[in-house]
């Protein structure tokens, strides 16, 4: 059986699911960061935290937009 | 002076959620990302109610339900939701201020310290002098925010509701934040009150130089193609500006929307009844509370990045 074929029937929103996988690395990037950064400086946590929710949510909106601004 | 800041901003808020006269059909960019589901329910041969897009699982609709009319006016089960939580918050603060003690108990003691505690966790991002200025709006913000998340979360919001005609379900509330004209509302009060924010702190030249200016200095020629350079710097700083109210609204919309969406999903598992549900509760109850602070902090930080003093100013006052 070859692949061509059933790529082709495949169907749906990809750009959902590519911006996705996309989103979570960065999120995933943020976090690891922001807990190694807490572990080397933990009196800098709140300012970390702030930082990493900022960049986390900045990253997370990319979904957002594939979800409902392209077509 | 302060009564005047919060009925303006609860008229933005209340204002601009209902200017969306239909809210059926304001929401068609939103309706019609349940196509898919549309088509895959279509294919299996499920019966489908194309008025309120309903996906094959019977789940959220995307766009709020009209509860009743008011004149013109359409009140969703979503406003309703929206107009009561402000009631209690506002009911529930005018209640714990009405006898001020000096050593605060009860209710006092309780507003004091999540204001207080707002106040100087803002005042480290922003600094003494513009907290003081725009606490009012990111305070309300957050608060009414992690109000109407959680409130979305107390059962029966989602499940207490009438039958239509047609034998349809409705709820009589549903998330305040489920909504996308509440989010956007937020977002585009936001951005008028930060373009005034900006030319309160820069005048309109020092606001175009903020976005345009050339901000690497340099002499002769590197001078010439600098200013070029920042120039369309600009311009993508305003295309980015631009999307920040999409991006705002967006952001809380399909986290809250999404939330209500896995509790009703994770309710349909046959098997174990209330137990699948009750791990996505507390996510829930996480996320709230994590997008209100998203919310405000973005909007703090926007706010921040635009009403800062320029490098040349801070280096004066060194």
């Amino acid at each position: 059986m070859s692949l061509m074929p059933l790529l082709a029937e495949m169907s749906g929103s990809f750009h959902v699911g590519l911006a996705a996988i996309g989103s979570a690395i960065g999120v995933g990037l943020v976090g690891a960061k922001a807990a190694e950064a807490t572990a080397r400086n933990p009196g800098a946590s709140t300012q970390i935290m702030v930082i990493s929710i900022i960049l986390a949510a900045l990253a997370e909106g990319i979904t957002f937009f594939a979800i409902f601004l392209a077509k | 002076m302060r009564l005047l800041q919060y009925w303006t901003m609860l008229c933005l808020l209340l204002g601009m959620s209902a200017m969306d006269l239909s809210a059926a059909d304001s929401d068609h960019g939103v309706a019609e990302v349940t196509s898919t589901t549309e088509l895959h329910a279509l294919a299996s041969g499920e019966s489908h109610d194309q008025a309120h897009g309903e996906g094959e699982h019977h789940g959220l609709p995307p766009s709020a339900v009209p509860v009743f009319h008011l004149g013109p006016l359409v009140i969703t089960n979503s406003m309703v939701a929206t107009i009561l939580v402000a009631a209690v918050i506002i009911f529930a603060a005018q209640r714990a201020t009405r006898t001020v003690r000096a050593v605060p108990i009860g209710g006092q003691n309780f507003f004091e310290w999540l204001v207080e505690g707002l106040f100087g966790f803002l005042e480290g991002i922003m600094g003494a002098e513009l907290v003081k200025k725009t606490f009012w709006f990111f305070a309300s913000l957050f608060l009414f925010i992690l109000a109407t998340n959680w409130f979305g979360l107390i059962p029966g919001i989602g499940t207490i509701g009438w039958e239509t005609s047609d034998g349809h379900f409705e709820p009589w509330l549903r998330g305040a934040q489920a909504d996308l004209n509440m989010t956007s509302a937020m977002a585009v009060a936001f951005f008028v009150l930060w373009t005034v924010w900006a030319l309160q702190a820069n005048g309109v030249k020092g606001l175009y130089n903020h976005i345009f200016g050339n901000k690497g200095g340099g002499a002769g020629f590197m001078k010439w193609f600098l200013i070029a350079i920042f120039f369309f710097v600009g311009i993508l700083e305003v295309v980015s500006i631009l999307f920040r109210p999409v991006s705002l609204s967006f952001r809380l919309f399909g986290n809250v929307f999404a939330g209500e969406n896995i509790l009703e999903s994770m309710l349909m598992i046959k098997g174990l009844g209330w137990i699948i549900p009750l791990p996505f509760y507390f996510l829930e109850l996480l996320v709230g509370l994590i997008q209100a602070m998203v919310f405000m902090l973005l909007t703090a930080v926007f706010t921040l990045l635009i009403c800062q003093h320029h490098d040349e100013d801070h280096g004066e006052a060194h």
